[in-house]
């Protein structure tokens, strides 16, 4: 009983986790970069969403949702129009990475001058201690919560992006920027919106993540590194996948630490390195 | 002509720098020597990331995982056979080379972004395993008892020659290695890998021998680094902030040449100075101003400072261009490997026309 | 009515010069063809127009205006549409939805998606697919299609004949006339010297960057022209 309720807390912990990826999935799929301050800008939005707390401390953390993601938007669109836009046509491949690194220094160091290095916690209330019991097994309402707020999170994002003109324009400058340029699209402008849109997304993970667990201005590498191995267990650029790739993370992490309390995210890494050994073009190809 | 004079006025720097430093903990205090190791140590390692990434095509941003074996190595092996640290050093490098030839077997399949961050996975995972493991101290670290068995009037200054020592062998080393057919064969990569592997050159074992040559130097540095703090922990020998260093300083100074790491050192060191000590500003405005920096660099200078630098001392330096044998030139070989070895380096700045 | 105007056009790749002092003019209805063999520049002149290439000296003018100097994304709305060298679909878009790309600019005209469809019936039929599902006709189609949603004053067509079957080109180039008859003036590159000459009013010939012979489809003669092409 203990190990179903192990999997089914993994797999709805799992959700949260394909969120944190699908937004680094967006960024590689549509120009083919890495975006290394993403883990930064995660617990960045939760850092906002505590601070908001101070303001209206008689919110809901869930009710700030939206006004952090529209926070991020606008700090993505900025990230993306002053800094990435002028390395992003570089051939040089290295030069995003090393610049988003740059950034991801700056961002943390920030935090930590502004916030202070202790932990933090959003509280969530009683919401956080309810549960169901279905057949005998104790499921969190929460967790359930995040779950169905990442499936809608994907689902609207997929229609997004098969089902609007700007979906067709964003799958089309992904295909080639040089040609919808003929179109009258400035590439670059979409990049501006797409990157507003990986952090808002990433956003409403942070501040999912920051109920669950603590943070520190120190966590962005390790959100960064799962938000990573999602992309590449999911299969590059592929939504779904990146859901399975989570889902996939979070068992093995629930999982590891039912084994062995102290593990941390080591499954998870873990089963990573195993899944990029054998499959290093990701376990879940689809196409998109 | 003027070629063969810079290079040998280099020499004959080289040649004093080397004297003054063998003189220096007679001159200068404990406080100053530790920071000079500290600075050399750093040089060597930031010489090694950027073989990787300024020649070798390769950004690990997983790194700090030799710096960590490296010191761990030494520790557990000075210990476990009750013996000084110093005469058990040789062990890290080899540790590390070893490590880096077995992972390099399943993380060469990543390519750019994913290598980079393919290495990083790999090093928490290296990370959390140390720190599960009791015999290693697990969390909290372990001390260096062995290090009484050394007369504790030399410790300083052994480290001190010792990471003068390795600082020097990181420059000249690689400067070994890239004249060498290895070099050669790195930098034909650099500047078209398609093109390389059509005239013979064997990308992944030119690549596989840079790794494992940048993992048995970093995890060198880091095994001198942390005997001279007589203390180790997970938290602090596989720290992401190692390899922030080494970035931020070949980027600053230059990636792709040698003397850029030497520059990109002394300008990390001197602002950190001037940013901590003599503003006074806590450790985080200085990685926020040395962050900006590194922004600023690739934004507008993508080669770093050192060709600046260069223009005003003119001439070439620690160049690795060679001029090709006339008889190679016969071979088929011979005009793309030429064109490789005398066009400028490559790295960031090629993307600048 | 002149529509472009092309004057002493240099361009660059890097230190290569590609172009050197072309001049160029198009009248409005006309149809002009390009011919050159690989390499002569055909391409690079198209991306000149079209503004895919920065490094250009010289005078361009569309519809009186210069355009020398603007982005792609400006001259686009100016009513100058390319059909790319290969194509150039967008793989990730159904067909529809490559065709829809075009209409971005909404440029009022009489072209749309319905009389695109009645253009090219096929395309109708597979709206629903990606480009790669289609034969390289019908992919060269969906390429005029989308160049047409934006209701160009001025066609660009590269090598629109290029790996095609010659029952397949003679289907492209029956379009090309009900293209003109909606007002539509046509620049063809073409590397088929004797198809471009015969649907065309006037011909320029590129040899290594330059115009080596320009006048009237009808007046010009094998021999001429062939010395033109090949620079002999």
């Amino acid at each position: 009983m203990i190990w179903v309720e192990t999997i089914i807390n993994g797999v709805l912990y799992g959700g949260l986790y394909g969120l944190l990826g699908v937004g680094l999935a967006l960024i590689v799929g549509v120009m083919r970069v890495v975006n290394l301050s993403h883990g930064e800008f995660i617990v960045l939005s939760a850092f906002i969403g505590v601070s908001l707390i101070g303001v209206v401390p008689w919110l809901h953390p869930l009710a700030l949702l939206l006004p952090v993601a529209a926070i991020a938007f606008v700090l993505g669109f900025g990230l993306q129009a002053v800094l990435i836009n002028r390395v992003v046509t570089r051939p040089d491949p290295f030069a995003a990475i090393l610049l988003t690194f740059g950034v991801a220094v700056v961002v943390r160091n920030l935090m930590v001058e502004v916030y202070g290095a202790d932990p933090r916690h959003l509280q969530a209330g009683q919401l956080a201690q309810a549960s169901a019991g279905i057949g005998g097994l104790h499921i969190g309402v929460l967790p359930l919560l995040i779950l169905a707020l990442s499936v809608a999170l994907f689902t609207a994002l997929q229609l997004l992006l098969t089902r609007t003109r700007f979906g067709r324009i964003v799958r089309a400058t992904a295909d080639h920027r040089d040609v919808v340029r003929l179109m009258g699209v400035n590439p670059g402008r979409v990049y501006n919106l797409v990157m507003g849109l990986s952090l808002a997304l990433a956003s409403v993970a942070g501040m999912l993540l920051a109920i669950r667990a603590s943070f520190t201005p120190y966590s962005g590498v390790e959100r960064l590194l799962i938000a990573f191995e999602v992309v590449v267990l999911g299969g590059l650029g592929t939504f779904w996948g990146a859901m399975l790739g989570g889902i996939t993370l979070g068992v093995a992490e629930l999982v590891g630490l039912r084994l062995d309390p102290n593990a941390g995210p080591l499954y998870a890494h873990l089963l990573f390195l195993v899944g990029v050994l054998l499959r290093p073009s990701g376990l879940f190809r689809v196409r998109a | 002509m003027t070629r063969d004079r810079h290079a040998y006025r280099a020499w004959a720097i080289a040649a004093l720098g080397v004297l003054a430093l063998a003189a220096a903990p007679w001159v200068i205090g404990e406080g100053a020597q530790r920071f000079l190791s500290e600075a050399m140590l750093m040089l060597a390692m930031a010489q090694m990331w950027n073989l990787l990434a300024g020649y070798a095509g390769l950004v690990s941003m997983g790194q700090q995982v030799f710096v960590g074996l490296g010191a761990y190595c030494l520790f557990f092996a000075s210990i476990s056979l009750k013996v000084a640290p110093f005469w058990v050093l040789p062990l890290a490098p080899l540790l590390c080379a070893a490590v880096a030839a077995i992972v390099a077997l399943f993380m060469f399949r990543l390519r750019e972004a994913y290598f980079a961050i393919g290495t990083w996975v790999f090093s928490e995972v290296v990370s959390l395993l140390v720190s599960k493991t009791e015999r290693l101290g697990g969390e909290r670290g372990i001390g260096l008892p062995t290090a009484r068995l050394v007369d504790p009037r030399w410790l300083e200054p052994l480290t001190f020659w010792l990471s003068a020592a390795i600082a020097v062998a990181s420059v000249f080393g690689t400067y070994a290695l890239l004249r060498s057919r290895v070099g050669l064969g790195l930098m034909t990569v650099r500047d078209n890998e398609v093109a390389a592997a059509g005239i013979g050159v064997d990308v992944w074992r030119n690549r596989f021998i840079a790794f494992v040559v940048a993992a048995a130097g970093c995890g060198l540095a880091g095994a001198v680094n942390f005997t001279a703090t007589l203390y180790v922990a997970p938290g602090f020998a596989f720290d992401p902030n190692w390899v922030v260093a080494m970035m931020i300083i070949v980027i600053i100074g230059g990636i792709g040449t040698l003397e850029g790491p030497i520059l990109g050192v002394i300008i990390y060191f001197a602002l950190r100075e001037a940013l901590t000590v003599v503003f006074g500003l806590s450790a985080g405005w200085y990685l926020i101003g040395l962050g900006l920096v590194a922004i600023a660099a690739i934004l507008f200078e993508p080669d770093g400072l050192w060709p600046l630098v260069r223009g005003r001392l003119g001439g070439d330096w620690l160049s690795v261009r060679r001029e090709p044998p006339a008889p190679l030139r016969m071979t088929a070989a011979a005009p793309a490997a030429a064109d490789a070895a005398t066009s400028s380096p490559r790295g960031l700045g090629a993307t600048r026309e | 009515m002149t529509l472009l105007e092309v004057q002493a056009l240099d361009a660059f790749y890097g230190d290569f010069q590609a172009l050197f002092g072309v001049t160029l003019h198009v009248e409005a209805g006309e149809t002009v063809a390009l011919i050159g063999a690989n390499g002569a520049g055909k391409t690079t002149f198209l991306k000149c127009l079209v503004g895919l290439i920065g490094s250009r000296r010289g005078e361009i003018r569309f519809g009186g205006e210069p355009i020398g100097g603007q982005p792609a994304e400006r001259i686009s709305r100016l009513g100058l549409s390319l059909v790319p060298e290969g194509r150039l679909l967008f793989p990730s878009l159904t067909v529809e939805e490559n065709l829809l790309m075009g209409a971005l600019n909404r440029r009022p005209g009489s072209w749309n998606l319905a009389r695109v469809y009645e253009l090219f019936p096929v395309l109708h039929e597979r709206r629903r697919q990606w480009p790669d599902a289609l034969s390289g006709g019908q992919q060269h189609m969906v390429a005029i299609g989308r160049a047409l949603m934006s209701n160009p004053k001025l066609l660009l067509c590269d090598e629109i004949s290029l790996g095609l079957a010659p029952l397949v080109i003679d289907q492209i180039y029956a379009s090309l006339g009900r293209i003109r008859d909606e007002g539509a003036s046509i620049v063809l590159v073409e590397q088929d010297v004797k198809r471009a000459a015969g649907a065309a009013d006037r011909v320029y010939c590129l040899l290594k960057g330059r115009v080596t012979l320009h006048g009237s489809a009808r007046g010009l003669g094998l021999e001429q022209l062939s010395r033109a092409y090949f620079g002999t």
